[in-house]
């Protein structure tokens, strides 16, 4: 009994293994149909999961989205009501595995001068890091860039003197030109600085004058207070609701809130994208689906001579059947194997190309192509159940 | 004979040909609603855009500097240039003005607040002083711009600042109503109905309505926001403002565009001048506002422009992944029907039809195919993307028939090309073999 089971299982695989060698041509063909099939969906299903996920880092774009300001805004003068230095020890670096940046500034209204001009006018000093303000001052043109942290500072930089970046209209006002020394004047005490970059923001940035955040303190003499913190915090809109709720909790006394023109449009834009995303995924995977569906079935249904014969020396309708469900199976698992691990390459080289980094490989998609090639390839054996049921002699009289 | 051999085979065998026809219909659908929705993804989602605000500010050339700190001039009223509100309708005016989508002037003054104890009940004094605690911004809400052309076009602030969130209703033009940010109401009591004097010293003042309070996230928080042209009576500058948003739709800017216009020869100036970027629309702007300096909130404009970038490229992405696998399914489903013509072939060729004439005649049939099933495909794929576009913008794409001639001629191709291999295995065929059935 088990001897026969044996020899029917070894004819069995060698049925396969004959069905397989028997057209090289057609087998081509239906490997070329799933694995391109297992190709798109493995590098849409992958690509999809990390585009969503670099879009949320491009929103990084808009820079600062989160803003920590004194617990009333109503500060009738810019030196009123100030925050504590030592909140920006409550800020954590990371939020939910994306960084966070923070940068605090004060600002107060000193009497500026250039020594390129004899003119001093009023303008507003901001204390800040200047090496940080690019990250912060997402879309701003610091011409030149200030370096960041790390990297080699050019001569001007490594000057004893402090340095400061000057916004294009204050610039204009106090003809200011990159290296050119500021002085400012508040309250009789004065401090000056070197400048190193001029930018252009847009906003009220060009009409402002950047430098250490000790000098404005000096100045302002206020020291380790700060007017208001801006932070970046990427992630979704949900997580970003999430973080500002968390800070807020921390510092009950202070104001924490996103800024809306930037967290709403932001929200708004990224559930448009990756609604839009989603559904064009999803609708190339399911017509790429049926697509591989309708070439198998169409090699499936020339299959009606091999089930004649079969018919025709006794085999039952169940086991001619099986026979061709396994090898649409393993077809499937093939295509499904090779095309995967190509869609999967081929996402990486897409991410390199959209996001300028190569999209990380997720190990779960792969499996999943590899399931969903071999259900589609089960699924489109099925027609041949209706074979099951023609006549044999019909088949060979050349008949059907 | 020719045209009978061919619909002889489609006739008598009905069910294949109506499956390689379901293959590249199906195929081409995917093709199509993949383009349609990529050649018109970019246009809506520059609108989306535009829910971040203005990505253009106007404010006088002659200015003195700004003293502006957490969004808050502590200029005083009679410091600095302003700019006539008379030249606002022709933005409208400019090559693209119908990319300008909105524009709201402000003009504001800072002000203090005080709820005097003998006051009716929750009514609330503002009256202008330059240490004050809050401001007065005089803007648009839903104004009707008289255009010189006749027609009229309703814009403000409405439109260019679509992230303030207003309990109740925002005030109406001129109406002698304001709303007021939600920490100065928290701070003065206010509430939504309650009374607002602006204080003068030479007369009894003005009394407006709280229509609404808003939370804007900005220091608009802290003001009182009502028609412009009461602030401006208010302040004694008729017909004057101090700043201007526009909000307009732009491409996203390339290197070309960040070219500075004065060093382009003449054919470069009138591509850049005829490309919306937001830098030539700032240009044209320009030269309509006489006095007036143009800026791009580079905020906005490059941050808009970079994902705009980033999400076309990815859309034409997935589009290319749907073609390229819809082809190779298409192909390989036209190489299935090619193969199991053999016997045929041979019968063919045993009767004396050359390798050309039979390659001839099977290109024939794909080809009907692929016109067949790529028209069907086309209308598909329109559905489809209709569908997306209804979900996802609310708008549906405009079918074209540039993405017809291309599945057209994609599924010509794709047929053609997934046929060829068999092909010419087939005009290599000696008919005997295959008629013996080897």
């Amino acid at each position: 009994m088990a001897d026969r089971r044996a020899t029917n299982r070894a004819m069995f695989w060698r049925i396969i293994r004959r069905l397989f060698g028997a057209n090289r041509g057609r087998l081509f063909v239906m490997l070329l149909a799933l694995g391109s099939g297992a190709a798109v969906t493995a590098a849409l299903l992958n690509l999809q999961v990390d585009a969503k996920q670099r879009l949320t880092s491009e929103f990084r774009a808009f820079g600062a989205n989160v803003i920590i300001a004194p617990p009333n805004i109503s500060a009738s003068a810019a030196g009123n009501q100030l925050l504590s230095e030592s909140l920006m020890n409550k800020i954590p670096t990371e939020f939910e595995g994306r960084p966070i940046l923070a940068l605090p500034f004060l600002y107060l209204v000193a009497q500026a001068s250039s020594d390129t001009s004899q003119t001093s006018i009023q303008a507003v000093l901001a204390g800040t890091d200047i090496t940080h303000l690019p990250q912060i001052g997402a879309g701003w043109r610091f011409e030149p860039l200030v370096p960041a942290i790390g990297a080699s500072a050019p001569k001007l930089l490594t000057s004893m003197s402090p340095t400061c970046a000057v916004g294009v209209r204050a610039a204009e006002r106090l003809k200011a030109i990159l290296g050119a020394q500021l002085t400012f004047d508040n309250a009789g005490k004065r401090a000056s600085c070197d400048v190193v970059s001029v930018i252009t923001s847009g906003g009220p940035e060009d009409n402002q004058i950047f430098t250490d955040m000790a000098i404005a303190q000096e100045l302002a003499s206020l020291s380790s207070r700060v007017s208001l913190i801006l932070v970046s915090a990427e992630g979704t809109p949900g997580s970003i609701e999430r973080f500002i709720s968390t800070l807020a909790k921390s510092m009950p006394d202070a104001d924490v809130h996103g800024i809306r023109q930037f967290t709403e449009g932001e929200a708004k834009i990224y559930n448009r994208i990756s609604g839009l995303l989603t559904a064009t995924v999803a609708i190339v995977l399911a017509l790429t689906g049926l697509c591989v569906m309708a070439a198998m079935t169409n090699v499936a249904m020339e299959r009606k001579n091999d089930v004649g014969l079969m018919k025709a020396i006794g085999g039952s309708v169940r086991r001619v059947l099986r026979l061709f469900l396994a090898e649409a199976a393993l077809l499937g698992l093939a295509g499904g194997m090779i095309g995967g691990a190509a869609g999967i390459f081929l996402s990486i080289g897409l991410g390199k190309a959209v996001f300028g980094l190569a999209a990380r490989p997720r190990l779960i998609v792969y499996p999943v192509a590899v399931a969903l090639t071999i259900i589609v390839a089960i699924l489109s054996a099925y027609p041949l159940r209706r074979l099951a049921s023609i006549r044999p002699a019909s088949v060979f009289r050349g008949e059907a | 004979m020719f045209l009978r051999i061919v619909a002889d085979s489609f006739g008598r065998r009905p069910r294949h040909k109506l499956l390689t026809g379901a293959a590249l219909a199906l195929g081409m659908g995917v093709a199509t609603a993949a383009l349609s929705v990529s050649l018109d993804v970019g246009d809506r989602l520059a609108k989306e855009f535009r829910s971040l605000g203005a990505n253009l500010l106007v404010t006088p050339q002659a200015d003195s500097l700004p003293l502006e700190i957490g969004g808050v001039d502590y200029r005083p009223v009679n410091a600095g240039a302003y700019l006539p509100e008379a030249d606002l309708p022709k933005l409208k005016t400019i090559f693209w003005h119908n990319n300008v989508i909105g524009f709201s002037p402000f003009l504001e003054v800072r002000v203090s607040s005080s709820t005097p104890r003998w006051s009716p009940a929750s009514a609330i004094f503002v009256k202008s002083a330059a240490d004050g605690d809050a401001v007065l911004i005089g803007t648009w809400s839903n104004h009707p711009v008289a255009l010189p052309d006749g027609g009229k076009f309703i814009t403000g602030s409405q439109q260019t600042s679509p992230w303030w969130r207003v309990e109740g209703s925002w005030f109406q033009d001129g109406a002698g109503e304001c709303i007021v940010g939600k920490a100065f109401a928290d701070r003065n009591g206010v509430i939504i109905g309650s009374p607002l004097y602006l204080a003068t010293t030479s007369s009894d003042g003005l009394s407006l309505k709280v229509t609404g309070i808003f939370t804007s996230g900005g220091s608009e928080d802290n003001a009182v926001v009502t028609s412009l042209s009461i602030v401006q009576q208010y302040v004694g500058k008729p017909g004057q403002y101090r700043k201007l948003y526009v909000s307009a739709l732009t491409k996203p800017e390339d290197n070309f565009a960040r070219r500075d216009p004065k060093t382009m020869n003449a054919g470069e100036f009138e591509r850049w001048s005829c490309s919306p970027y937001v830098s030539s629309i700032a240009y044209s702007i320009k030269k309509v506002l006489p006095g007036a300096d143009v800026r791009v909130v580079r905020r906005v404009a490059d941050g808009e422009g970079q994902i705009l970038t980033r999400v076309r490229m990815l859309l034409w992405l997935v589009t290319g992944a749907a073609l390229l696998a819809a082809a190779l399914a298409v192909g390989a489903s036209s190489a299935a029907s090619v193969i199991e013509r053999r016997t045929e072939i041979g019968l063919m060729k045993a009767l004396g039809a050359g390798s050309g004439t039979v390659g001839f005649l099977l290109a024939a049939e794909q080809l009907l195919l692929a016109f067949v099933g790529g028209g069907a495909g086309y209308t598909i794929g329109i559905i489809l993307a209709r569908l997306l576009g209804e979900k996802i913008f609310g708008a549906v794409p405009e079918p074209s028939l540039i993405v017809f001639l291309v599945i057209i001629a994609l599924a010509t191709g794709v047929t053609l090309l997934g046929s060829a291999i068999p092909l010419r295995r087939a005009s290599r065929y000696e008919p005997a073999p295959i008629l013996r059935g080897e």
